[in-house]
């Protein structure tokens, strides 16, 4: 068994009355790959924005390597600087070019030296297939583009855990292939990683483990070939005979 | 000198044009003082308005969350509260009665202040009440996914707010902040109340010796219509900048070296 790198024990959110996520217990360990399904509303990408505090757990906590990340600037700034996040709607920073937006973090989190930001940006752009486009603004590209540079982003900073929300929603089918193609590369590599998605086939194919949420509850935390094959639960099965009927 | 001696003093049957020509020579280096005086007047009082202005904007967009400090909390609360009373005084306020308040005030309470100071005083106060909510509005119109892409790779608030938010807002409210600054020029007129020597003093008295104020408001009609016209290109060619150049170019070099 490879170490845990980030658990979740009893976390809770609540949004006013409504409670989103009830008592999730969780965790990821090196070179793994979790993709977390379920119907929109379950409280996924909720999960997901809690795991690295861009919402505040109402109840519970997360440990990274053991260690408590608590709500003050500092422990955060450390704890996202090691684990990146890919979101749905790209979030490239649109006063930047694309160099600029994958040597920021570099730069000013990191602080390293501007040569070797560049080198670590034009590296990573080179693996996403993005290198060409170092002078383009987030505005001129494509949303498959996009997200391919807010992938290579997230990597400049070589965290340890990457997290992705939904990060082809947002896409139509011909781009779809393209990030799912670097996700699956990611994952060869042996990079550990949180997916948050509706691809189902990408979840079956590629997840060392695939988590079903329903009503923010983890109802299931499978290995895929399980899952997809043979659902414990009836709500999972629902779930994925809806899906495969479309 | 040249020029004054070739210009006779114009009698009751000169016709208008010869006034204002008279006017504007005559009173050729008075008209050029007050024109300086409007324009840093107008300058100083806006950027340091517009600085006041991000001040307050920034304080008002901040959340203040349940997790923050007691301090923290105190202390935002008491900024956004002395904010607030500010921008409401000094927007429901005309500005040549806050000149005559804060120039006469403060005399009276034995602050030797000049009226030009006042006058910078006055123009960046009613710049920082309005440009408050301008900037709220164009932080706000930042998508929020902007400032979160900053915060989740370990950057804080004040940072992303910083590099990623403001710069974007900047750009959104630029037309408003140019218009703001043509106002601000125009509105230094007001200030001949408080003994401010800016142009509307002059034309002021100009017109007054000769007793013809049509002629000399004409002249300062025409400098205050040559300024605004200036800088109005200036903020035209500066947003066109800012905005960037819409075409990029493919980076071949990182291509060939595989």
């Amino acid at each position: 068994m490879s170490e845990v790198v980030i658990k979740v024990e009893d976390l809770r959110k609540s949004f006013g009355d409504h409670e989103v996520l009830k008592k999730i217990e969780f965790e990821i360990s090196k070179g793994e790959v979790v993709c977390i399904i379920g119907s929109s509303g379950s409280g996924k990408s909720t999960l997901l924005r809690c795991i690295n505090h861009l919402e505040n757990p109402t109840e519970g906590i997360v440990l990274f390597h053991d260690e408590e990340v608590k709500n003050t600037q500092r422990s955060l700034a450390n704890y996202r600087s090691r684990v990146g996040m890919v979101f749905q709607s790209f979030n490239l920073f649109n006063n930047m070019t694309v160099l600029e937006n994958c040597m920021f973090g570099t730069r000013k989190i990191l602080k390293l030296n501007k040569e070797e930001c560049k080198k670590r940006a034009i590296k990573y752009l080179r693996k996403v297939g993005m290198v060409a486009y170092i002078n383009a603004r987030p505005a001129q590209l494509s949303g498959g583009q996009k997200q391919r540079v807010a992938i290579a982003r997230a990597l400049c900073m070589t965290p340890e855990v990457l997290l992705f929300d939904e990060p082809t929603s947002a896409l139509d089918p011909e781009m779809v292939g393209e990030v799912l193609k670097v996700m699956k590369d990611l994952a060869a590599e042996g990079m550990t990683m949180i997916i948050v998605t509706h691809e189902m086939e990408f979840a079956k194919n590629v997840s060392t483990r695939t988590i079903f949420m329903d009503n923010g509850y983890i109802v299931e935390d499978e290995s895929p070939d399980i899952l997809f094959t043979n659902p414990k639960n009836m709500r999972t099965r629902e779930f994925l005979k809806r899906y495969m009927e479309r | 000198m040249g020029i004054l001696q070739l210009i006779e003093t114009p009698t009751k049957e000169s016709g208008l044009l010869e006034w204002i020509l008279f006017l504007a020579t005559k009173y050729s280096s008075t008209f050029l003082k007050a024109t300086w005086v409007t324009l840093y007047i107008a300058v100083i009082g806006t950027i340091l308005g517009f600085l006041l202005g991000f001040l307050i904007g920034v304080i008002n967009t901040t959340k203040i969350s349940p997790e923050d400090g007691p301090v923290k909390k105190c202390l935002f609360r008491f900024a956004k509260a002395i904010a607030m009373i500010y921008m409401e005084v000094f927007r429901d306020t005309p500005m040549i009665v806050q000149g005559m308040v804060i120039y006469y005030g403060l005399r009276q309470g034995d602050v030797l202040i000049t009226s030009a100071i006042a006058g910078i005083l006055v123009t960046l106060l009613n710049t920082g009440a309005y440009m408050g909510e301008t900037v709220r509005g164009g932080i706000n119109s930042v998508d929020p996914g902007q400032k979160e892409g900053a915060l989740a790779m370990g950057m804080s608030h004040t940072g992303a707010m910083f590099y990623v938010v403001i710069p974007q807002a900047l750009k959104n409210i630029f037309p408003e902040m140019g218009n703001t600054f043509l106002n601000n020029l125009k509105m230094t007129s007001v200030l001949n109340v408080i003994g401010v020597s800016e142009l509307f003093l002059a034309a002021k008295t100009a017109g007054g010796s000769y007793y013809k104020y049509f002629e000399a408001y004409l002249v300062i009609a025409v400098i205050y219509f040559v300024l605004c016209f200036v800088f109005n290109r200036i903020f035209l060619a500066a947003e066109k900048k800012l905005e960037g150049r819409s075409d990029y170019e493919i980076a071949t070099e990182y291509l060939e070296e595989n």
